[in-house]
């Protein structure tokens, strides 16, 4: 779970940065000066290209994969891949790669054993990777940062009872647990198919969400309860500001810069988690994942690499730039590289 | 390298090894005992029984030409061959479990030898003086024990310790296994007796068995002519009594009577054994003491297991792998040539439609056609024609008396969707309308791949597919009546293997009324008398009506969908001597085994 | 600080208990039947419906959850003798259940797969806290300049490839394919201590050098700021050598966070180095538990979420202490 610490990670302190550049500091909030450094940092831009292009991949997959003139369809598979035992190229694919070059119908050429397209594959499985990460991030970021909020600032028993909830939940291991409820979830729903194959995805998404909102919400208790005993907070009390008030206009604003860095660090590790369970054998079923593809293609490493890379490229790709992302936002959010 | 895979994944995907598993293969000249290396499977119609017994056998086992002992031999067992949970004799009842114990470890009243020349197996007395004797209605039976049998610690061997494992066959408890099946099913009070630690029949003293001197008498409550073969089973040996064979501590470490004893032994994952020099070569007519240690490795991840074989390296030289990835198939025929083995198993896959619910022949027959046998297989991961080979009998191959046919106006059924269509026109069912459901593993991509398949095929013959994704054994679903997701299915599976090579182990359980793996609630009266009075023939007709009834049932009723025989891919390495296909289990001979210098 | 340890201990308790609970619910609400995994064990998948009744009530399942709970609890100090089908068996205490497959207590087996699992994160751990510091420590001392890019950017690409991934690729190119590294594999340090070494070196390396690339951001960032801090400057200015400045003052100091996360970390791989262990056929915790998970093995399931979640517990206390042992200015209340 190594991951999701580096959330606590201390920001890399980059000297080199030209910040003399800021010239008109008096007239620009953190947020915007933040912002600023981020538009001149290479690397963030260039991943960021990355991010968004993975972004449209996975809102666009079907009209790529029209455009493409590719789809999910299953083929008899003794008509597109080697059915023969005495050849050679048992279940590899008639046409395309890995034996027959580049074949123009199936850009990233078809699954052995089985046929399916695999840049169609590919396509719908960044959307669905993405989709999972992005809505167990955003689930598991509102629960850590509500406890988190909540715990910083009413403090006694209710901070207390809180950090407790953390406690359990930071104990308990994920993979076995993932591994447990998620055949519990679905066997319930096993009589129903079309509701089966949701039931599986939205559990895993629950999965990955409830066992993952734990250092935000350590995180943003601690931020909270020095954020409390500030003057201007005080005064909004004294005022008589209502508490859900305090908590949304004056206290919230400060804590954006490490709720961004932790939803940018976030995003990434639930695509290797999803990766990683669906390689265990528990990940979703009925639509395309990455890991699925990855689960399948480590037997054909040898005879059919690019099976495996593809998936595998996506990934590194996906991941490599969001963690350069999160990395540079949190460098141009930390007040210390202003010095 | 997956979590879970099950054994056979294209049909609904059937586990089968584990399951009914065992018993004879070939007989007569054109058997399909012994090996095919690495080419295409020549099933033929199996010969006529009797060459296949030799009462007279005695010990020692014929040497094997220029073996030469010690040595260690490492067997891999890939994923998911779990391989033994316990080495009790009295339970087993599994491919891998059986082939090792029965070899190596476990001696019981008989057992199988396999002939150097032909490769086919015959039945040989193993404890006993002979294979039997018994009376004109083979309601009663008697064996004699040799004398000098000892166990590893030089114990003697005692003819109540037989009388005692074959009381613990009865148990229904943890020590359920092929018991269940022949001795509660056949011996006296079997309905009764439940064995020695059940709490209704605990210190009884069991009537069935009676014990005059050596000679140790078993009487039937109905004609049972297949004790010979049912006495070749571990189950059938001998047992210590008192507290140390008390389960389940004893199945970690039974005492060995056969020429090798286990030195450890780590349920589902390893297993070790060496030799046993208690065994006495002079009693024992089939099995050799060549190898001075075997270690055997279950549950081995599938890929790394095929590098392995193929690499060739030093320590792959004495290693024996018990199955192939289908595509390291082409690679590995190239590579190791005839120490690519293919091992013929006699076991048979079927779709099982519910009898009730579809109860329109056409229907099931255009179920039949509408099965994508090719693509299944090769989606699910088998060889097409090597692993997998298609169906035409009920009885797989190497069975006594097997006759082959075609069930639909004689001819076989193959994958036809215009066919399918047509028969569904007859019953009077619109295309598009008939709706299909079966269950597959749905956390094994290759049981989902071939799923895949098997719903392409039934839209495009003009069902309307629902398949149902579950985790776990499918016949947790299939062979629990009260399972919610069991009652909303109309077509199920089975996966069986034959005990020994007659019909009485495989027509039975899987076409009588309201047995267990009946899971298409097939019931025919007519059946099921005709399978009452089989037992009853004399002896040398029962083959041919075994076989004749087969050929009724799919022909007259076509209750089951054949998807096909299997056959497993075993290597081994360039140091292994004698290597072969017992076709008995589709396993190792062990027995036969040496290392080379 | 005594009255901290025996706060935290009850609540560390407390937590252990409500898991324990936890994992009993899966016994009750997880399978279609909770005796049917045992069944099927025992039945090698011919459990018969009687079969399964008799099963069900052996094993107390058509009892009450509650009370069932209660006699776990008492088994786990006390130990008791429990049925699984029909026969009985002794536990005794710790009873933490019998194992379904092999019917030996679960305690038993624990106290075989815990030194596997252990010498697996032992062995990671001393690589990539070696590796991940030093490089890290160096990088920061070459801040800005191509080695420290290079560092940074290729462990953080490397860290980015599943782990599984690298594992099995590393398992099957160099031991199988190359046949650099001897058959993976744990062997008892006191029976062989060198096949235990041989076995277990190829995993070492991988889980280390995978593990290390995290812990080089981290201490390269812990450090970079430590260096910033104004007592270096004075140390600096104070005409102190680079080499003593860097390493007594400043690394002393980075490295609070970097034991804060080991310790995590630590507690996750005792838990279970899962894919490790399964990927390089290791029997330890992870590879028992996923097995066990596989074939509802729930006895099994249970006592090793039991390990994770003590070793969690312990490690935040352990880590607790030594963050006040290193940073004087932390005061445990």
């Amino acid at each position: 779970m190594s991951h999701q610490l580096e959330q606590l990670e201390p920001a890399l302190v980059d000297d080199e940065r030209p910040v003399s550049e800021d010239r008109e500091i008096a007239g620009k909030s953190p947020l915007q000066i933040a912002f600023g450094r981020l538009l001149r940092d290479k690397i963030a831009m260039a991943s960021l290209t990355v991010v968004i292009l993975f972004a449209l991949i996975a809102i666009f997959a079907p009209l790529l994969a029209h455009l493409f003139n590719v789809n999910l369809d299953t083929q008899s598979t003794c008509e597109v891949t080697d059915c023969n035992a005495a050849s050679y190229s048992y279940g590899l694919p008639l046409k395309g790669p890995p034996l027959h070059g580049f074949d123009p119908e199936h850009p990233f050429g078809i699954a052995p054993q089985n046929g399916v397209d695999n840049l169609a594959f590919w396509l719908y499985g960044a959307r669905n990777s993405l989709f999972i990460a992005t809505m167990a991030t955003i689930i598991s970021t509102f629960i850590g940062l509500t406890l988190g909020l909540i715990a910083g600032y009413a403090g006694g028993i209710v901070d207390r009872m809180i950090s407790f909830l953390t406690d359990l939940f930071l104990a308990v291991p994920y993979i076995l647990a993932a591994l447990s409820l998620a055949p519990i979830l679905d066997e319930r729903f096993a009589i129903h198919p079309a509701l089966q194959s949701k039931v599986t995805f939205w559990s895993l998404i629950g999965i990955l969400s409830v066992l993952g909102w734990m250092y935000l919400a350590r995180l943003m208790r601690g931020e909270v309860l020095s954020l409390r005993e500030r003057e201007y907070v005080e005064a909004a009390r004294l005022i008589g500001m209502p508490t859900r008030r305090i908590l949304v206009r004056e206290i919230l604003p400060n804590l954006v810069a490490p709720i961004v860095v932790a939803i940018s660090l976030g995003l990434p590790a639930y695509v290797t988690a999803e990766a990683g369970l669906a390689f265990l054998g528990i990940g979703i079923v009925g639509r395309p994942s990455w890991g699925q593809t990855i689960d399948a293609a480590t037997n054909w490493w040898q005879r059919y690499p690019l099976y495996l890379w593809e998936p595998v490229i996506g990934i590194v790709l996906l991941v490599v730039a969001l963690n350069l992302l999160g990395d540079s936002i949190r460098d141009a959010l930390d007040p210390k590289t202003r010095r | 390298m997956r979590l879970t895979k099950p054994l056979a994944v294209a049909a609904a995907g059937a586990l089968a090894m584990s399951l009914a598993a065992c018993g004879g293969g070939g007989n007569g000249g054109n058997g399909n005992g012994g090996n095919q290396p690495g080419g295409t499977p020549t099933y033929q119609g199996a010969g006529t029984a009797g060459s296949a017994k030799d009462a007279t056998a005695k010990g020692p086992a014929q040497p094997i030409p220029n073996a030469t002992s010690g040595g260690t031999v490492t067997v891999l067992y890939p994923s998911p061959d779990t391989g033994l949970a316990t080495l009790d004799p009295s339970p087993g009842w599994s491919v891998t479990g059986n082939a090792i114990e029965q070899d190596l470890v476990a001696r019981s009243l008989t057992t199988f030898r396999q002939d150097p020349k032909t490769g086919d197996m015959s039945l040989v007395p193993d404890l006993a003086t002979d294979l039997g004797q018994h009376n004109a209605d083979f309601t009663e039976w008697s064996f004699t024990l040799k004398s000098g049998i000892k166990y590893e610690n030089g114990k003697p061997v005692t003819p109540q310790d037989i009388k005692f494992g074959i009381e613990r066959s009865f148990d229904l408890g943890s020590l359920v296994g092929p018991g269940s099946q022949y001795s509660a099913a056949y011996f006296l009070d079997g309905d009764k007796y439940k064995g020695p630690y059940d709490k209704a029949t605990k210190g009884q003293d069991y009537k069935g068995v009676t014990i005059k001197g050596n000679k140790i008498t078993i009487k039937m409550s109905k004609p049972f002519p297949d004790m010979d073969y049912w006495g070749s089973f571990e189950a059938m040996g001998p047992i210590p009594q008192g507290n140390v064979s008390n389960p389940p501590k004893y199945g970690l470490h039974p005492w060995a009577t056969g020429p090798y004893k286990v030195q450890s032994f780590q349920p589902n994952q390893q297993l070790v054994l060496v030799k046993n020099n208690q065994w006495d070569p002079n009693t024992d007519p089939a099995r050799h003491q060549y190898v001075d240690k075997w270690i055997m490795k279950f549950d081995q991840d599938p890929e790394k297991t095929d590098q392995i074989a193929l690499s060739g390296n030093q320590a792959s030289q004495t290693t024996i792998t018990t199955s192939l990835l289908a595509q390291n198939y082409a690679d590995a025929k190239q590579k190791l040539g005839s120490r690519l083995v293919q091992g013929s198993q006699p076991c048979t896959y079927f779709n099982y439609p519910d009898y009730k619910k579809i109860s329109n022949i056409k229907i099931r027959q255009a179920l039949g056609y509408a099965y994508p046998y090719q693509d299944a297989w090769s989606a699910g991961g088998e060889i097409v024609g090597v692993t997998r080979v298609p169906g035409n009998a009920i009885l797989p191959p190497g069975m006594v008396g097997r006759k082959t046919y075609g069930p639909i106006d004689g001819q076989q059924v193959t994958y036809d969707p215009q066919k399918a269509k047509q028969l569904l026109k007859e019953a009077g069912v619109k295309p598009g309308t008939y709706k299909v459901s079966w269950v597959y593993k749905k956390d094994d991509p290759q049981g989902v791949n071939a799923m895949q398949q098997i719903s392409k095929a039934y839209k495009a013959s003009g069902f309307v597919p629902n398949p149902i994704g579950v985790t776990g054994s499918l016949y947790d679903t299939w062979t629990n009546p009260d399972d919610k997701v069991n009652k909303s299915l109309n077509l199920r599976g089975v996966a069986w293997c034959s005990d020994w090579p007659s019909g009485l182990t495989f027509i039975p359980p899987l076409f009588q009324s309201n047995q267990l793996y009946n899971t298409g609630y097939f019931s025919e009266k007519s059946v099921d008398n005709r399978i009452k009075q089989i037992p009853t023939l004399p002896l040398n007709q029962q083959p041919a009506a075994w076989s004749d009834l087969d050929k009724t049932i799919e022909t007259k009723f076509y209750p089951a969908i054949n998807t096909g025989y299997s056959n497993v891919m075993m290597t081994y390495g360039s140091k292994i001597g004698n290597f072969n296909n017992d076709p008995n289990y589709g396993a190792p001979n062990y027995r036969d085994i040496y290392v080379k210098k | 600080m005594f009255a901290y340890i025996v706060k935290r201990l009850i609540s560390g308790f407390i937590v252990v208990v409500l898991i324990s609970m936890g994992v009993f619910a899966l016994y009750w609400f997880g399978p279609r039947n909770p005796a049917q995994p045992l069944c099927n064990i025992d039945t090698n998948n011919r459990c018969r419906p009687a079969m399964l009744k008799a099963y069900e009530h052996n094993m107390g399942f058509d009892d009450s959850v509650v009370h069932q709970y209660g006699l776990w609890a008492k088994g786990v100090f006390a130990g008791r003798t429990m049925e699984l089908g029909a026969t009985p068996y002794h536990c005794p205490a710790p009873c933490l259940g019998m194992d379904y497959r092999t019917k030996q207590p679960v305690w038993e087996e624990l106290k075989v797969k815990f030194p596997a699992t252990l010498s697996v994160a032992v062995g990671a751990s001393v690589i990539f806290l070696v590796v991940g510091v030093s490089t890290g420590v160096l990088a920061a001392r070459r801040r800005g300049t191509l080695v420290d890019k290079s560092l940074v950017t290729g462990t953080l690409i490397f860290s980015s490839i599943p782990f599984y991934l690298v594992a099995l690729l590393a398992m099957l190119w160099f031991t199988i394919s190359l046949g650099l590294f001897p058959d993976t594999g744990y062997y008892p340090l006191t029976q062989n201590p060198l096949k235990w070494f041989s076995g277990l070196l190829l995993p070492w390396l991988v889980l280390g050098i995978w593990q290390s690339t995290s812990y080089t951001r981290f201490s390269r960032g812990s450090m970079v700021e430590s260096l910033n801090e104004d007592y270096i400057r004075t140390a600096r200015a104070k005409g102190l050598r680079s080499r003593t400045v860097v390493f007594k003052h400043a690394l002393r100091a980075a490295m609070v966070p970097v034991v804060t996360i080991f310790g995590l970390d630590f507690a996750t791989l005792l838990a279970g180095t899962i894919f490790a262990e399964r990927i390089f056929s290791i029997e330890g915790i992870g590879k028992w538990g996923l097995d066990a998970v596989t074939v509802k093995n729930l006895p099994v399931v249970s006592a090793t979420v039991l390990v994770a979640s003590v070793a969690v517990v312990v490690s935040n206390l352990l880590v607790d202490l030594v963050y006040s042992v290193l940073d004087p200015r932390v005061r445990l209340t």
